[in-house]
């Protein structure tokens, strides 16, 4: 209950903050349609296996959300470290304030964000020729919000643990790379060698992505689908246990 | 006196650093009585925030214990945190927020109801004059500003004890005198206050108690005044000619006299604490005399807390600062 109570407050201290200054949900809601109107036109002449120069959104737009869900929460640690140098993170744990809803106010109102600019941007992508299966599409907006939540989480405890922008760059800047390649979001894993698919298998993204194309379809009961919530909810769950634990331990 | 809102016993705090352990409090015991300002004054790294950390339930100590409120950090921080405000040396307010939305949240945090958040809110609003900014944008408050609104959010839950830790740092001298006026009208609606500060001006004006911390260790407490008046009496500072020639030698005669108390040196001072006793100064004239000594300057001074710092660790707070500053 107090849980509860304490992460909506919290919730809405951070969403009164992206209320107050909407431009940057704005600029976060252009990156899809930059991608969209820059970079897809490229993938028309393009033949994929299983895709025909109609359907190619198809193959492009959930790997572009998966990512956007990714980015969004890789680098909020930011935002964290903003607050941790003010002291506003001291004043809170000063309370007796739950230490879980400290950490899920925050991934809360990210979600919201994320949300927001997935569903934006799948509505924009409609009239391009993207064609969704509602119900695929839900649980892809699912596998979507896992993904933000340990990003989230990750990112928000690593501002935390390091409280140095100095510090966390060449983190996120290392990680945000490579991920994106291994997703195969830009171009599927299916062309790639064996060894970068194996690599591959330890990206979260790549999970999602590989499950998004075939949920846009309607492919719902697939074995892809399945494992990647067998790989995402235990991720998940071991994230965010950890990034509470960050709020909770007395950082110096 | 009072029971003690806060008491320590023989609190540590050890970190290991590449260079071996660093003993950051070493065997601290306070005893804060409600009521009052406690002052907690030392230079910089002498273990006064690491000590408030541990206080406040941020940092676990290496042994001893604490008690608030009669409630142990250890086996019972929530109840702790429940009796305490802290203000932090970088504050604490959400800026992207208004200063009410601030004191609203912080109240309801602690379990206040909406409505009684508020009226509290406009109370502390009324109390530290925050009236002319609360309903702006904490980004756009000037330094003192914010200052005074970090003070709010630490009491808005009428905590038993409010820690402010080096709350006037970066303040410019108008708005560190406000800040004080405010801190002391705190103290008269009953807050119990314990303040860090390496400002000796600062510690004197406010404290009614202080307590002075070098190197992990406490080395002096008491009132600003008695510990003043330990120090001895006036205290007489002299520059001469030829010092580096003539100063031990007039050093050491200083030290025969009946009415020198302790002789010093201090950045280019000799510094001598003479008895409580008019002809003092007169005899310490006809010695200088007598000793055909040029004096380039000569300054007579009560004994302020800095002398008191000085006596107890053999150099001064004003040296310490500046070298911890560097």
């Amino acid at each position: 209950m107090k849980t509860l109570h304490d992460t909506r407050l919290l919730f809405w201290r951070k969403m009164m903050e992206t209320l107050r200054n909407p431009i940057y949900i704005i600029i976060s809601m252009l990156t899809p349609v930059i991608y969209l109107l820059l970079f897809s036109p490229l993938l028309k002449k393009l033949t994929i296996p299983g895709y025909s120069s109609k359907d190619i959104l198809n193959l492009f737009v959930p790997g572009l959300l998966v990512i956007v869900a990714f980015l969004s929460g890789l680098f909020v640690g930011y935002n964290m470290i903003d607050e941790v140098k003010n002291g506003v993170i001291e004043r809170f744990r000063v309370t007796p304030v739950s230490r879980f809803a400290l950490l899920a106010g925050r991934v809360l109102r990210d979600l919201t964000n994320t949300l927001v600019i997935v569903v934006f941007f799948t509505l924009i992508a409609i009239p391009f020729g993207f064609h969704v299966h509602i119900l695929g599409y839900l649980v892809l907006l699912i596998l979507v919000a896992l993904l933000l939540i340990t990003t989230s989480s990750f990112g928000n405890a690593l501002g935390l643990i390091l409280k140095d922008e100095d510090r966390l760059s060449p983190i996120v800047q290392g990680i945000n790379l490579p991920i994106i390649l291994l997703s195969g979001m830009l171009l599927p894993m299916v062309l790639a060698p064996t060894w970068l698919q194996v690599v591959a298998h330890f990206n979260p993204a790549y999970y999602a992505v590989v499950a998004g194309r075939l949920l846009v379809a309607g492919h719902v009961f697939q074995a892809q689908v399945g494992e990647a919530f067998l790989f995402m909810v235990p991720l998940a769950a071991v994230v965010v246990i950890w990034a509470t634990k960050a709020f909770n331990n007395a950082l110096s | 006196m009072a029971k003690p809102v806060v008491l320590t016993k023989d609190l540590k705090k050890y970190f290991s650093g590449k260079r071996g352990v660093v003993k950051a409090v070493d065997g601290v015991n306070l005893s804060v009585p409600g009521g009052e300002i406690f002052g907690f004054l030392g230079p910089n790294g002498a273990g006064k925030t690491t000590t408030l950390r541990m206080l406040a339930t941020l940092m676990d100590p290496t042994s001893g214990s604490i008690t608030i409120a009669g409630f142990d950090t250890a086996k019972q921080p929530d109840e702790v945190r429940r009796h305490i405000g802290y203000v932090g040396q970088n504050g604490g307010s959400d800026r992207p927020a208004t200063g009410v939305e601030n004191l609203i949240l912080q109240g309801r945090l602690y379990g206040m109801s909406d409505q009684e958040a508020k009226e509290r809110a406009q109370e502390l609003i009324k109390l530290l004059q925050l009236d002319d900014f609360s309903d702006r944008i904490v980004y756009t408050y000037s330094g003192g500003q914010r200052r005074r609104l970090d003070v709010a959010i630490g009491i808005m839950h009428r905590p038993d004890v409010l820690f402010l830790d080096e709350p006037t740092v970066g303040l410019d001298p108008q708005n560190r005198a406000n800040l004080w006026k405010e801190i002391i009208k705190l103290k008269e609606v009953g807050v119990t206050i314990f303040i860090t500060t390496h400002y000796m001006e600062e510690a004197d004006v406010l404290s009614d108690r202080l307590t002075i911390i070098d190197q992990g260790k406490i080395v002096a407490e008491g009132t600003p005044k008695t510990l003043k008046k330990a120090v001895g009496g006036d205290c007489i500072s002299i520059s001469i000619e030829k010092q580096d020639e003539l100063g031990n030698k007039l050093i050491e005669l200083l030290k025969k006299e009946d009415y020198t108390q302790q002789v010093l040196q201090d950045s280019g001072y000799i510094k001598t604490y003479v008895k409580n006793d008019a002809a003092a100064v007169t005899q310490f004239m006809k010695l200088i005399d007598q000793q055909k000594i040029k004096l380039r300057s000569i300054v007579i001074t009560e004994p302020s807390l800095d002398d008191v710092f000085l006596k107890k660790t053999g150099y001064s707070l004003r040296d310490k600062d500046i070298e911890g500053d560097k």
